[in-house]
């Protein structure tokens, strides 16, 4: 090329190309071969969520996967049965106990494996917790519902459980974070709960006044902030040791 | 610079783990040494976020990771290997990495091909549809070599890297930190002297929660006595400098 | 050392590391053979494809037939698509590269493709020549021939479409 207002010479001696980066076509190909492909159920939460890493999380949580909806399901089948048959709000009983449960094993240092990296992570994890909790809770709230109608039980007791739901699941992700260990947080949640409904039975006589005494709304809440909070501030600073 | 330390303290209950470290770092190669309980860990989870410093200036990438914002974009350009890095059992090596590189908020569409590169880098084509459970030790903590570079980082924290890496591949892995080095700030703790002799542009050393040396690793070696302890040269340079700075409680 | 029809079995099968040799064995000359019909960047892209297309079909492969054969035919088909999507003039090129089952290792006809070509491209006029090189072969873009050439983009475009004409009228009379 000969002065910038010269053509470039037409004639054939173009450069040689330089040969074709097989690397990175490789890399292109196995890109497409590796790759896995997300079902349904996860592009649609990654739209809603608008965070493709927010589905992958949810859908990865211990207690939202097959097993454990298959056993939530049965248990409170089972309720749901003994309701029927005994006139005993099984369901509405049952119900607090296994979201809490399924809540402290939503997420923790005990669960997550690889929570020390977790939470040097641009999406953080208590994003991630705060998705898996609520989707835990709606699920279970759905089912639970789904049973208590199904057993034809008094419609104060079939929404009254809720309340003391939320309260037993913030109880249960409040240990479960302090104490870094998912199945101290199941046990405290299930724990609080049968020790709520037995003390109020010795008061009042009856299982199922856990659910339908107005006068321990304001309680539940209370214990549900408060465990929130604890929760929140737990969740905050993972401990380590020296070194 | 990538990393500005000022006077940087953590402290655990009564432990103090770090104890007034102050360092600047741009890109290449930085090695991490010293002895168990020094403090290294402790220091390498303040610079990957992970545990906020009790006292002392951090800046990061430019940034200061105490504003929430800010952290968020330190971490899309962060890369982290933790000593104990936990699996998902079920997971595969792509699974796993392309996990990570979705939380660190990696745009979507580069993740495919960033996530095939990074397992090829540590040489884990042939595993990468294997499930983390069939996987040795060696090939784990490629996998977590893998998803802490899968985002190109401009800082790389390298918590005990080589652990289980055999001879050969802990040689290739010294070629591919030097590779990061050129752009990147590489963080490598370690105690394994040797890694740090090969790969690193500079050293510091680490003892008690201070660091009493700072320099390129040819310096270290200078202050070792022949007739010290250690296998190597650096190795004596690193006992001479240990020896001498618990003698004197002093900082070099 | 698996032969080709071991590591394409093992593909249908879903062993993906089968595809790590097949690559390695063949990229190169299919990469050689493909660059005689098209510009550098667009090689890459079907190479691309094509594997991506080895690893999905592997399951239609009859051992009987050649394996470099049946990788050429897939490439070609890679190809077609792409410039399909470009043009159909460019396409014409691709139908002169030599009949679709011809064995592995035809490099004689990718040179003589090559030949035809540069002998059709050399008869062209200067201007449809010069616009053919830049826009066609060194894949600038419009705009900047059209700096280059001192004319508009129109122009350049008329007479890529001139030269396009002229050697397909040449190069469809030499087959």
């Amino acid at each position: 090329m000969s002065g910038p207002d010269a053509l470039p010479d037409p004639a054939p001696d173009l450069v040689p190309d330089p040969a074709p980066d097989l690397g990175r076509v490789w890399l292109g190909v196995v890109a497409q071969v590796w790759r896995r492909e997300p079902g349904r159920l996860e592009r649609l939460a990654a739209r809603l969520l608008r965070s493709p890493a927010l589905a992958r999380a949810l859908l990865t949580t211990p207690s939202l996967l097959v097993p454990w909806l298959i056993a939530t399901v049965v248990v409170l089948g089972v309720g749901a049965g003994v309701s029927l048959g005994t006139g005993q709000p099984m369901v509405a009983l049952l119900a607090p106990a296994v979201t809490a449960a399924a809540i402290a094993y939503a997420y923790g240092p005990a669960v997550d494996p690889a929570w020390e990296l977790s939470c040097s992570m641009a999406v953080s994890d208590r994003m991630v917790l705060l998705v898996r909790v609520l989707a835990v809770f709606a699920v279970n709230a759905g089912l639970g519902l789904l049973a208590s109608a199904v057993s034809g039980e008094a419609a104060s007791v079939t929404f009254g459980w809720l309340v003391p739901m939320t309260a037993m699941c913030a109880l249960a992700l409040a240990v479960a974070t302090l104490a870094r260990s998912a199945i101290a947080g199941a046990m405290a949640g299930m724990t609080g709960w049968m020790i709520t409904v037995l003390s109020v039975r010795v008061t009042s006589g009856q299982f199922s006044a856990a659910l339908t005494r107005t006068a321990l709304v304001l309680p539940y809440l209370a214990i549900t902030v408060a465990c929130t909070a604890v929760a929140v501030f737990a969740s905050r600073i993972p401990t380590g040791g020296s070194g | 610079m990538n990393i500005e330390l000022t006077d940087l303290t953590r402290r655990f209950g009564r432990n103090q783990a770090v104890a007034g470290v102050t360092l600047e770092a741009g890109p290449g190669v930085f090695g991490l040494l010293g002895p168990n309980g020094a403090g290294k860990t402790s220091l390498l989870r303040m610079l990957a976020t992970v545990i906020p410093p009790t006292s002392g200036r951090m800046l990061l990438l430019g940034r200061d990771p105490r504003s929430y914002e800010r952290r968020r974009e330190i971490r899309r350009r962060l890369g982290y290997l933790p000593q104990n890095l936990g699996y998902y059992p079920s997971f595969t090596v792509v699974e796993f990495v392309e996990y990570f590189a979705l939380l660190k908020d990696m745009p979507p569409g580069r993740v495919p091909v960033a996530v095939a590169a990074a397992v090829e880098r540590v040489d884990l084509g042939g595993k990468a549809r294997a499930k983390l459970r069939t996987l040795s030790g060696g090939m784990l903590r490629r996998v977590g070599i893998a998803q802490a570079i899968v985002n190109d980082p401009e800082l790389l924290l390298l918590d005990e890297p080589t652990a289980g890496l055999d001879p050969e591949q802990r040689v290739r892995f010294r070629a591919l930190l030097r590779d990061l080095g050129q752009h990147a700030t590489v963080v490598v703790s370690t105690h394994l002297v040797e890694d740090v002799g090969a790969a690193c542009t500079e050293v510091a050393l680490m003892d008690a929660g201070r660091i009493v040396f700072h320099g390129t690793p040819a310096e270290l070696t200078a202050r070792g006595a022949a007739d010290g302890a250690g296998d190597s040269p650096l190795e004596r340079g690193y006992t001479a400098t240990l020896a001498s700075a618990r003698m004197t409680g002093t900082r070099s | 050392m698996d032969d080709d029809d071991m590591l394409i079995a093992r593909l249908a099968a879903g062993d993906d590391t089968a595809l790590r040799e097949l690559f390695a064995r063949h990229a190169p000359w299919l990469a050689a053979r493909l660059r005689a019909v098209l510009p550098i960047s667009d090689v890459e892209d079907v190479l691309q494809e094509t594997f991506i297309a080895v690893w999905r079909g592997a399951g239609s492969y009859r051992p009987e037939s050649a394996a470099g054969g049946w990788l050429w035919g897939i490439a070609r088909r890679q190809a077609a698509l792409l410039l399909r999507r470009r043009g159909p003039a460019l396409a014409v090129l691709l139908e002169h590269a030599g009949p679709g089952d011809a064995a592995a290792g035809d490099a004689s006809d990718a040179v003589a493709v090559r030949t035809d070509l540069e002998r059709a491209v050399a008869a062209l006029g200067a201007t449809e020549r010069t616009a053919w090189r830049l826009v066609c072969e060194q894949d600038r873009p419009v705009t900047e021939v059209a700096d280059l050439m001192g004319v508009p983009p129109g122009t350049v475009k008329s007479r890529v479409h001139r030269a396009r004409r002229m050697l397909r009228a040449t190069l469809g009379g030499a087959r």
